[in-house]
């Protein structure tokens, strides 16, 4: 792949005596989306979280555009400029505005003076459907309301690829809708996306590629109908009849 | 023998000096820093004005009177007074204290300028008459004195038991109240309280006779000390060292007593009375806990926030100072810090510099823990979004995580504002004039605790809640 997005090898993560991740190999085209599925505690989110160093990897490399983000000496806030990132649980500064969370970023680092700060953060909110809400408190947001900030947020900062954390696990039902018309949009956009998430409808519709992790190794990828329609690790199919069958 | 008694206070005061130098040309005036105890009548104790005087006052200005140097004294209380002087704080020491050979390995003394006996007291009900009265009973003496010696140095023979007390007033009121059966004290001293009112009675002739000597470090300030023996022979022949024992023990010694005894005791008269100093005591107070909270806040949110960074020695460090500064009890920071550090280096620190550096460190740790603690209590989330952005650590922190946690500060920040206000009477041990000084000095004199304590109180009450309402105020404007 001339076009590589992320190149992963031999990446292991562990937590104390907690071997997380297990030798992943994970490579992700440009304008690819792909969609990390499995049972809890498999590792989707650390991987997820290896690719910004949120966790730093305790052996193996992981670089993104070719840039080596394991190794403590790349300038991990730039390299982060272009990685944007959605939580589960949001992660709205509390302290800030709606227009504000949104604007933090490329003012801080001198990407935007405050007036094109403030236009982008408008226009970002009218991509996510919220732009009555620049002067509101993120408390005041209802919780899909705060994750469509928070892409927003995330999107400020001209990220070339958004990694979602379980972006819809911490929402009501009836909440989650909005946050996937959002994503489905980016994807659309062609934004090179890595998502972790138990929406399998997302998946199957969005995705140009399903990998299946359990206990900290990567079990089986591919396309989302042959993941979905023919697994072929019995793991993979013992954990689709659970979360299809709800 | 010994000498003092206990009653109370202490302060400063300072300044009465005047040169001194045998200076050859020019006529440089020395000060020198006479430390003496708090009150020790007849020979140091304040009177009505706060004034410092006594036996052992008027001698230590009139010599330097006719030896032509300064002399800035510090009432900082027998035990204190020796210690700062050992170490080098202050130039020398008079306050009725006795020769003993103890004392002159490490201390130089003068000639002696009085003699006197250890006698013992009992309240005016008792029936005790002689030491033999003592077996079984509980004596009360001053630390460090020549009384308290003696009754070491007896206790085993009439079978009593010794308790010891910092102020004399305590000691007497030990004995009035009925806790000991007696109190032993320099002659001289009970005596004088004998006449002056202090309800008891003095029932043993002087034992254990011993002279009074004003005292240098040891090998120190030795011009100070020819001074001092000079001047002292001066008065001798003049008739002024006459005249200035028969003022303090002689019949009208008395008489200007009951004068005082006559005074308006009344809350109002009290306060009306003592309006200066205590004026002078809250100022104090004040000024204190204005200049350490600025500077333990400070002190409290580096340490604080070395404790958060990304660095495992920034954060040991931290933990490190706040384990120390938290641990040590405020009254020994004060005493290594005035009396410690300067006999180990030679250099004098000002009481007032190594109190705001004792609040400092000890109030600046609990501020630094809860500093460190308001922002670990910062959800991760919100650091780890703003790193995912791209902010450096710096940015993230002062943009996002700071604010936060500052909200969750402020009500200890209040609270340690108010605890640094009551932490400064703690330095009244090192002799610094504040209001809890004022207030010991004042009772010293007029042996009106319960009123003058109250009205102490009342006072540190109006102060915090003068201190809590500015506090609120802020709150309120930081939170909006």
């Amino acid at each position: 792949m001339a076009n590589l997005k992320v190149d992963i090898s031999d990446l292991n993560k562990s937590f104390g005596d907690n071997h997380v991740l297990k030798g992943i190999d994970f490579k992700v085209a440009n304008n690819e989306v792909v969609v990390l599925i499995g049972p809890s505690g498999s590792g989707k989110s650390t991987l997820l979280r290896c690719l910004n160093r949120l966790e730093a990897p305790t052996s193996g490399k992981v670089s993104i555009d070719g840039k080596d983000i394991s190794n403590t000496k790349t300038n991990i806030d730039q390299a982060r400029e272009n990685i944007g990132m959605v939580f589960q649980h949001f992660n709205l500064f509390n302290n800030l505005t709606v227009g504000q969370n949104i604007e933090l970023a490329p003012v801080e680092l001198g990407k935007l003076s405050k007036e094109d700060a403030a236009a982008q953060a408008k226009k970002l909110l009218a991509t996510v459907g919220l732009e009555d809400k620049y002067d509101a408190k993120p408390q005041s947001l209802s919780g899909g309301q705060k994750q469509r900030v928070a892409i927003a947020r995330a999107l400020a900062m001209n990220p070339d690829i958004m990694l979602f954390d379980e972006p819809t696990s911490a929402l009501d039902p009836e909440m989650v809708g909005d946050v996937l018309e959002v994503m489905k949009k980016l994807a659309k956009e062609g934004m090179t996306m890595v998502v972790v998430t138990h929406e399998m409808g997302f998946a199957k519709e969005m995705a140009d590629r399903v990998v299946f992790m359990a206990d900290g190794v990567v079990v089986e990828e591919g396309k989302p109908e042959d993941v979905f329609d023919h697994p072929q690790n019995e793991r993979t199919k013992a954990f689709l009849d659970k979360v299809i069958n709800v | 023998m010994k000498i003092r008694l206990k009653l109370f206070f202490a302060l400063f005061f300072a300044s009465l000096g005047l040169f001194a130098w045998q200076a050859p040309t020019v006529h440089a005036e020395t000060t020198y820093t006479i430390g003496t105890d708090v009150t020790f009548p007849p020979f140091v104790y304040a009177n009505s004005n706060n004034k410092y005087v006594g036996i052992d006052m008027e001698l230590i200005r009139s010599i330097a009177k006719e030896e032509g140097f300064k002399v800035d004294i510090k009432p900082l209380g027998f035990n204190a007074a020796v210690q700062s002087l050992s170490s080098g704080q202050i130039d020398g020491v008079i306050a009725g204290m006795t020769i003993t050979d103890e004392r002159k390995q490490t201390l130089d003394f003068s000639t002696p300028y009085y003699e006197s006996g250890i006698v013992m007291a009992v309240a005016p009900s008792s029936k005790i008459t002689s030491l033999k009265g003592l077996k079984g009973k509980t004596v009360a003496v001053k630390t460090g004195t020549q009384g308290a010696s003696y009754a070491n140095s007896i206790k085993d023979k009439y079978g009593f038991k010794v308790v010891t007390f910092d102020d004399s007033d305590n000691v007497y009121n030990d004995v009035k109240t009925g806790n000991s059966a007696a109190c032993f004290d320099d002659s001289a001293v009970l005596n004088y309280g004998v006449k002056t009112g202090l309800g008891l009675k003095v029932v043993t002739k002087p034992a254990d006779v011993g002279q009074y000597g004003f005292a240098v470090k040891k090998g120190q300030n030795q011009k100070l000390l020819k001074m001092f023996n000079a001047g002292l022979a001066k008065l001798k022949k003049n008739g002024k060292y006459d005249q200035i024992i028969k003022k303090y023990t002689g019949k009208t010694a008395t008489s200007k007593t009951s004068k005082s005894n006559s005074e308006d005791r009344t809350f109002l008269g009290l306060l009306r009375q003592n309006q200066q100093a205590i004026l002078n005591g809250i100022l104090e107070t004040l000024k204190l806990t204005i200049v350490s909270i600025i500077c333990a806040t400070i002190f409290g949110i580096l340490v604080g926030l070395l404790g958060v960074l990304p660095n495992k020695f920034a954060r040991g460090a931290s933990t490190t100072i706040i384990y120390i500064f938290r641990g040590l009890p405020l009254l020994v920071l004060a005493l290594f810090i005035y009396n410690g550090i300067p006999s180990l280096t030679g250099t004098k620190i000002p009481a007032f510099v190594a109190g705001i550096i004792t609040l400092t460190l000890n109030e600046g740790a609990y501020t630094a823990a809860f500093v460190k603690g308001g922002i670990d209590a910062v959800d991760s989330g919100q650091m780890e979004a703003a790193r995912s952005l791209g902010l450096p650590f710096g940015k993230a922190m002062r943009k996002v995580i700071l604010p936060q946690g500052i909200k969750i500060m402020i009500p200890s920040f209040i609270n340690q504002f108010i605890i640094t206000l009551k932490d400064t009477s703690i330095l009244s041990i090192i002799g610094i004039l504040e209001l809890t000084q004022t207030g010991k000095i004042i009772i010293a004199r007029n042996l009106e605790g319960f009123k003058v304590w109250a009205i102490i109180a009342v006072i540190y009450l109006l102060i915090i809640t003068l201190l809590t309402l500015l506090s609120k105020w802020v709150e309120r404007r930081i939170n909006d």
